[in-house]
């Protein structure tokens, strides 16, 4: 039995959890190949061009799975509300139904939906509607695979918090290792990347952005090195609530690299047309001005050309190096000046101590 | 306390009208205008919708006009609307603008939200007095429908163009200062004998079409360029889909107290076929509709739907396969601060040309 699951939103975020579950089950899963120019405009053409980069991307990648993989089963998830109150952004809670209404082959749709807010369902219900089509029913084998599941995506959850690159910590996690690297390089100076998965993690989109940055001698930090907690206490920072489903990675990372010392910078990715972002960035640059830390707000679509996005990256790095810059040379400034008052203090008092035994 | 309240097509002569029965002080912003919409653009995230843009130009118009207070509905699991007051209230603050929001979060339990934030704003809990004050908005509401109904038939066939438009606005005027029953009851006999004296030409073919699409820009007729008089103009009978009291019926009358099956159930049984589950917004509805301008005699369908409105562009995606499967000559027309009004008209004409050849060859067939 083979499944096909496109290389797009929620792979990069779950992936590994699905590789233990469809695998303990016995389901082979069939990947799409890795975005191309080609697959994105194949996905655009078949949908208005007000949808955003992510979505097309996406349909480009179940055309590819059908097209060039050969697969008729494919796996489309909506996840409506994954807790009360808390739902998605409408593009993902539709994408099934965008699947079936756009893709006009000869395919078996699996369409699960996780709704927790109206119809109140658990993990279980989800898994059991997502396998239910390919006819396994038995709840016990599910419940078992589920947990198989995640054990391998807690081993990814723990590589990518260690301060792993996630795609490489996806990879590991998949190959059933957990490695742990001991971080040697000193870097100077330290960038918040803030991005969703599937925009950050798909090196068509992001562009490498994470090694472009690297290559400049900065050390970026993703929304995936923080705990849930931490970035539950990041949207306090901001004064909010958690409204999208995906708001955590966004909003709650920001106040949370906004409030740490350490990071110099903030770099945010966004794709053209995200409705979710669009207010998260402006809560987050208001934050920011008031904050006093530097970010750069980029957006994406399928035109952007790489050498303005490079250049405005390094320039972006340049201000920084120099902003760190003046602030140690102003630093040691002061330093010296304490350390010039501390002695003409303790001359004074030495004279005095000296007077007084001369008076003695 | 003065209180005001963003604008969305005529609802603010009903939403007034409440506040005064329970003896409130109401500041109206000026209705939705070019400084309006350049105002809310200078100070909005660049690739937010366009209602949140209007929406915010009258949050400061209605400061400058010296509110204190601002009426605001706030429901989560529907789209960005559910955060408008939130960021709105971030930039006012980051503007200097002081103001205090009153949200009525329409999911926590309807009556009361609306009974605690009424009697919050206008200093005034008797509940007798509320309810009548209710009563009053709603019945204003269905007034308003009725009288739009009548407008859009005189419109399409009257012989002296722009005489409609006169005697609606006329009434209107007469059912915004009515603040009880019977001066509402009056004022509808007035506003019905005015629109049915208009000289019609009763034999005139006309074109049926229905508008449908995110509320807000069906509704607001600034934002959507008074497609209802143009489509008048051209002879189009136009018949929205997506009407304030419908709006009222789904989201403030409480479901025990209905009985019938409102339009959205309607469209949302009409719409299984295409998409299985809701997605926020008005989209379930927005294809529903066409589905439902499928099965009736209607000729054609207009979407209307703002710039990066997210559930819309799902129903934007999904509506040209209603097109093909149910044979439905269908429009769809986003509306952002940039649509140009001559481009805007042409777009309209053509597909009033369309559907009018497409009309008469049927007709051909038929004979």
């Amino acid at each position: 039995m083979k499944i096909g699951i496109p290389r797009a939103l929620g792979y990069y975020n779950y992936y590994p959890f699905w590789f233990g579950f469809f695998g303990s089950l016995g389901i082979e899963i069939v990947l799409s190949d890795k975005t191309t120019k080609k697959l994105v405009s194949e996905g655009s053409s078949l949908l208005v061009s007000e949808t955003c980069l992510p979505v097309k991307i996406y349909m480009g990648h179940v055309l590819n799975l059908i097209d060039k993989k050969g697969v008729d089963v494919i796996y489309s998830p909506s996840i409506q509300s994954i807790a009360h109150k808390i739902y998605n952004c409408s593009k993902l809670r539709g994408l099934p139904d965008l699947v079936r209404n756009v893709v006009k082959r000869d395919f078996l749709l699996i369409e699960p939906t996780l709704d927790k807010s109206d119809k109140n369902q658990g993990l279980y219900e989800y898994l059991y509607e997502s396998v239910a089509p390919l006819g396994i029913t038995d709840k016990k084998a599910i419940k078992q695979a589920s947990k198989v599941g995640w054990s391998y995506q807690n081993n990814f959850i723990g590589m990518a918090k260690d301060g792993m690159h996630p795609v490489e910590a996806m990879e590991n996690a998949i190959k059933g290792k957990v490695v742990i690297k001991s971080q040697k390089n000193n870097y100077p100076i330290s960038i918040a990347v803030l991005s969703h998965g599937y925009n950050l993690y798909d090196e068509h989109v992001s562009m490498q952005a994470i090694k472009k940055l690297e290559k400049l001698g900065v050390k970026a930090y993703v929304s995936e090195n923080l705990s849930v907690g931490q970035m539950n206490q990041g949207l306090n920072v901001l004064n909010t609530n958690l409204y999208w489903a995906n708001e955590l990675e966004i909003s709650g990372a920001a106040g949370s690299f906004l409030q740490n010392e350490n990071i110099d910078g903030i770099l945010t990715i966004t794709a053209f047309g995200c409705g979710p972002d669009s207010l998260m960035i402006e809560r987050i640059t208001r934050y920011a001005k008031r904050l006093q830390k530097p970010l750069l707000n980029l957006t994406v679509d399928e035109h952007t050309g790489e050498a303005g996005f490079i250049t405005r990256i390094e320039a972006f790095t340049d201000m920084l190096f120099r902003k760190k810059r003046a602030n140690i040379i102003q630093n040691l400034n002061k330093q010296i000046q304490i350390d010039s008052n501390k002695q003409e203090v303790s001359k004074t008092r030495d004279s005095v101590t000296k007077s007084l035994i001369i008076g003695v | 306390m003065k209180i005001s309240f963003p604008h969305m097509g005529n609802l603010a002569i009903a939403l007034s009208a409440a506040i005064r029965v329970l003896g409130g002080e109401v500041v109206v912003p000026p209705y939705t205008n070019m400084r309006t919409l350049s105002l809310g653009t200078k100070y909005s995230p660049e690739s937010i919708c366009l209602p949140y843009k209007l929406v915010l130009g009258n949050y400061i118009e209605a400061i400058e006009a010296g509110a204190e207070a601002i009426l605001m509905i706030d429901s989560p699991g529907t789209c960005r609307l559910g955060q408008y007051s939130d960021i709105a209230r971030t930039t006012l603050t980051d503007l200097g603008y002081k103001v205090e929001f009153v949200n009525f979060d329409l999911y926590k339990g309807k009556l009361f939200e609306i009974y605690s934030g009424f009697k919050y704003v206008t200093g005034n809990g008797n509940p007798i007095d509320l309810i009548n004050a209710v009563r009053v908005g709603i019945l204003k509401i269905k007034i308003m429908d009725k009288f739009e109904n009548l407008l859009h038939y005189c419109r399409a066939r009257e012989i002296e163009i722009g005489t409609t438009d006169k005697r609606y606005k006329k009434a209107l005027v007469l059912l915004d200062n009515a603040l009880t029953i019977k001066e509402c009851n009056e004022a509808l006999e007035f506003g019905v004998k005015c629109l049915s004296g208009v000289e019609v030409d009763t034999k005139k073919q006309v074109l049926n079409v229905n508008i449908t699409g995110e509320i807000y820009v069906v509704l607001d007729q600034f934002s959507n360029m008074e497609i209802e008089k143009e489509l008048g103009r051209l002879g189009v009978h136009v018949h929205r889909q997506i009407n304030l009291s419908d709006w009222v019926n789904g989201s403030i009358i409480p479901s025990v107290l209905r009985f019938n099956e409102t339009h959205d159930e309607k469209a949302h049984r009409y719409a299984k076929e295409f998409i299985k589950r809701d997605i926020g917004g008005d989209a379930v509805e927005s294809i529903g509709d066409a589905a439902i301008a499928a099965s009736s005699d209607t000729d054609g369908l207009i979407h209307l739907l703002p710039f990066t409105c997210m559930p819309e562009i799902i129903s934007q995606n999904i509506l040209p396969n209603v097109r093909n499967e149910k044979d439905i000559p269908i429009l769809s027309l986003v509306m952002d601060e940039y649509t140009g009004r001559a481009g805007f008209v042409t777009r309209l004409e053509a597909f009033v040309d369309l559907i009018n050849r497409r009309k008469k060859t049927k007709q051909l067939l038929v004979i």
